[in-house]
């Protein structure tokens, strides 16, 4: 009996995408940090330094994330003011951030940003009496937004996709991991000091307009040595929002420009209140 | 059919030749996309994908992918041509069918882990025109191909079928390249 090709070749297809698709199903399930699981446009090559529990390069500025920030201002890398951020090594704990130690008062009013352990994304977290707010970025493909409320002393943040986040405060910093996509970041972040010669303080700004009929929203946390890590979501309400590095913040304006369209950020503080 | 060496020489049943043996294949296509469609639809779109390693995300995986399969499928095209002889001073080759199953059953298989991962960590989405055509489309392809590979083995069929068909595929085919990896490459760069 002759082969009937053109019906082998369906199947083939069928067979492959069936293949696929419980490969895809069980890789995805069951742990977060295994298998590069992540946003589908989403980067691969911060997943394996980020998800390292060894207390690496901690919260300072490494001028190792270089290529994904944009230069806005090349400012002091290693003499950055807080030295909170040097010490963070010691500190920084395994990824079980709450297991260790009770978790003290938050104070009312704090803003906290620092890279995260292994470089190449940043996270900051904004604290403003019971409402809070922390982004992670990566200066490309990857985003996450988390808002939630503070009781109790304990923060309850959630975003897109189960992301949460655990966190220890301490007198000077915020110890711990934010889950998004998979993905777990470990961090140790200093609370923001004001520098009195940069215009635009270090912290959480965001912009959102729309662009050629679609929304974006872009996010850009300003370390403390003035260099930024910014991301921006096409379509921030579907789904999952395609991700791409943002535009560079022009921090004496305060504003990006993003496809011919100005971008007019705005400080997301909880010291201030600003974007509470 | 079993009744044509008695008959006298009539007009033969339409429904066992020509035309009607276009009606099966076109169903099993038709069930084939609405399947893909209803699955894209209900199964909760996760998100969360495989990676393969040397790209720099899974966007570029699948765009670059689906790239692959469109040159591809533009080779079919051009075979298609050479087969019928509609090029000028070209005569088809021995070669030229067994180039235009092969780089069509390429093109195919190469397709299909892009719209695996579609379907299942997007799903068929509506939130923009670009997004609902892709996602209809992306269906139609899958029951489009069907078809013709259905039609293939088929014995009189009508002329313009499998030409048909496969303009059809690969009409679906530039268009869902167009509503995804270039929308992704023209919004996100082309790199790995």
């Amino acid at each position: 009996m002759k082969l009937n090709t053109p019906l082998v070749t369906l199947l083939a297809g069928l067979v492959l995408g069936v293949g696929v698709l419980v490969t895809s199903a069980v890789w995805t399930s069951g742990s977060p940090a295994a298998a590069s699981a992540g946003n589908p446009y989403g980067s691969t090559s911060s997943s394996p330094a980020a998800t390292t529990a060894a207390p690496v390069v901690s919260a300072s500025s490494s001028p190792a994330a270089a290529p994904t920030t944009a230069p806005a201002t090349p400012a002091t890398t290693s003499s950055a003011p807080t030295t909170a951020a040097t010490s963070a090594p010691a500190q920084s704990t395994a990824p079980a951030a709450t297991s260790s130690g009770t978790q003290k008062g938050i104070p009312p009013k704090a803003d906290y940003v620092g890279k995260v352990n292994g470089g190449g994304a940043a996270v900051a977290i904004s604290v403003h009496g019971t409402k809070a707010v922390a982004y992670l970025c990566n200066g490309g493909a990857v985003a996450s937004w988390l808002r939630g409320s503070v009781s109790n002393g304990k923060l309850n943040l959630t975003g897109k996709n189960g992301a949460h986040l655990s966190l220890d405060y301490r007198k000077s910093d915020a110890t711990g991991f934010l889950m998004t996509d998979g993905t777990k970041y470990t961090f140790s972040a200093p609370l923001v000091h004001r520098v009195p010669s940069l215009h635009r303080q270090p912290g959480l700004y965001e912009a959102t307009a729309t662009v050629h009929g679609v929304m974006i929203k872009a996010g850009w946390i300003v370390l403390q040595d003035g260099s930024q890590i910014g991301s921006v979501e096409y379509d921030p309400g579907s789904a999952i929002p395609p991700t791409a590095e943002a535009p560079v913040l022009d921090l004496a304006t305060g504003t990006a420009q993003y496809d011919g369209v100005t971008l007019v950020a705005s400080m997301i503080s909880g010291l201030s209140g600003s974007g509470f | 059919m079993t009744a044509q060496s008695e008959a006298p020489p009539a007009a033969p049943d339409p429904v066992s030749t020509g035309i009607g043996k276009l009606i099966v294949p076109s169903l099993i296509g038709g069930l084939v996309a609405l399947t893909l469609g209803i699955y894209g639809r209900l199964h909760s779109p996760t998100g969360v994908v495989v990676n393969i390693a040397g790209f720099s995300s899974a966007g570029y995986v699948k765009s670059w992918l689906a790239t692959i399969a469109t040159v591809f499928a533009i080779v079919q095209v051009i075979s298609a041509l050479v087969m019928y002889g509609k090029v000028p001073r070209v005569t088809a080759p021995s070669w030229i069918g067994t180039l235009h199953k092969w780089s069509g059953r390429i093109a195919f298989l190469v397709a299909v882990p892009v719209a695996v991962n579609c379907l299942y960590a997007l799903g068929f989405q509506t939130y923009s025109t670009r997004v609902l055509i892709h996602s209809i489309l992306g269906c139609a392809f899958f029951g489009a191909f069907s078809i013709k590979m259905l039609i293939l083995p088929k014995r009189g069929v009508p002329g313009w079928a499998l030409p048909l068909a496969g303009a059809l595929v690969f009409t679906i085919l530039v268009a869902l390249w167009f509503t995804s990896a270039f929308w992704f490459f023209s919004t996100f760069g082309v790199h790995r």
